[in-house]
């Protein structure tokens, strides 16, 4: 791994760190889901709040961690934020209607 | 990977300072632009599945689940490493960064492949368009996954630019300090490239797996 200075280290650390958390809520989300070979799936509330709870979560990890939006100015982190509640709010409203 | 840093003449690191806006204010329009664009998208395929809850499930169920969780974690992986390469970049190790960036476009290429793969098997299947509500789940699936994938080709054309910035940092002339590639650039492209992450995620998460 390349070290530049210790804040490039720093940097890439946290990078790292939100990369193996984001794969480890994907491979999660493969023990949930529906599309298994054989057996049939009925709808379930729990494991789709569960899904949309994690989606969020992955969203904002990448938006602070890979686009770097954590270190950037307020209103960016407002409207990226905003588009996530959004985003995912609605989504479980439609789904429950 | 280990490179000597007493030769290294900045003190700049690889974090970006404090109300730093990573990339320059038109990406992020158009970034912006684009999420909005596409929660619509996710919306009103929400609108359509709670119509035809129990039809969408099944047409789901012939999605390969195990393809759409390697293309998540190949898409995962690539915009690490495009997130390492703007750090390595603004820490003056131009020769990571580009090697860096190089791993993260074949991620990009690997799940286009894992992709065209994807739908090949699916359309064998006799999954295609069409007005019934389980054939509609395809028809979603279809576009959605399609203009996502336009994206992705985008974004790699978009890294091959970086690539050429960073590449020749040091025969740039009239620019403030020519030894150094733009780093608002660099930042640009990466910034798109997670944009097509991010998309990836959300339609991972409606197409795949909720239930």
């Amino acid at each position: 791994m390349t070290t530049t200075t210790p804040g490039t280290a720093q940097s890439t650390r946290a990078i790292t760190v939100a990369w193996l958390i984001l794969s480890a809520i994907t491979v999660m989300s493969w023990w949930l889901a529906p599309g298994h070979a054989g057996g049939h799936t009925t709808a379930s509330i729990p494991i789709t709040v569960a899904a949309i709870l994690l989606g969020f979560i992955k969203g904002r990890m990448i938006i602070r961690y890979f686009m770097e939006v954590r270190s950037a100015p307020r209103w960016l982190r407002r409207s990226t934020d905003l588009w996530l509640v959004v985003l995912w709010t609605s989504i479980l409203v439609i789904y429950l209607w | 990977m280990t490179e000597t840093t007493e030769a290294k003449p900045r003190p700049t690191t690889g974090l970006p300072t404090a109300n730093h806006l990573p990339g320059d204010g038109a990406i992020w329009v158009m970034v912006l632009g684009d999420l909005i664009i596409f929660g619509s998208y996710f919306l009103i395929f929400m609108v359509h599945r709670t119509m035809a809850p129990q039809e969408f499930l099944e047409a789901q169920q012939h999605l390969n689940l195990t393809i759409g969780v390697l293309n998540t974690l190949v898409l995962l992986t690539s915009s690490w490493f495009v997130a390492r390469s703007v750090a390595a970049a603004r820490g003056g190790d131009h020769a990571a960064a580009v090697r860096l960036t190089y791993f993260g476009g074949a991620c990009g290429m690997l799940f286009l492949g894992l992709k065209a793969y994807e739908w090949w098997r699916e359309a064998t299947q006799g999954f295609s368009l069409g007005g019934s509500p389980s054939e509609e789940f395809f028809n979603f699936y279809y576009m959605l996954t399609g203009v996502h994938l336009f994206h992705v080709s985008l974004g790699l054309l978009i890294m091959g630019i970086v690539v050429r910035e960073l590449r020749r940092p040091r025969r740039r002339i009239g620019h403030s300090n020519p030894l150094r590639p733009r780093m608002s650039m660099i930042e640009s492209g990466a910034t798109y490239w997670h944009m097509v992450d991010l998309l990836w995620v959300v339609i991972f998460g409606l197409l795949y797996v909720m239930r």
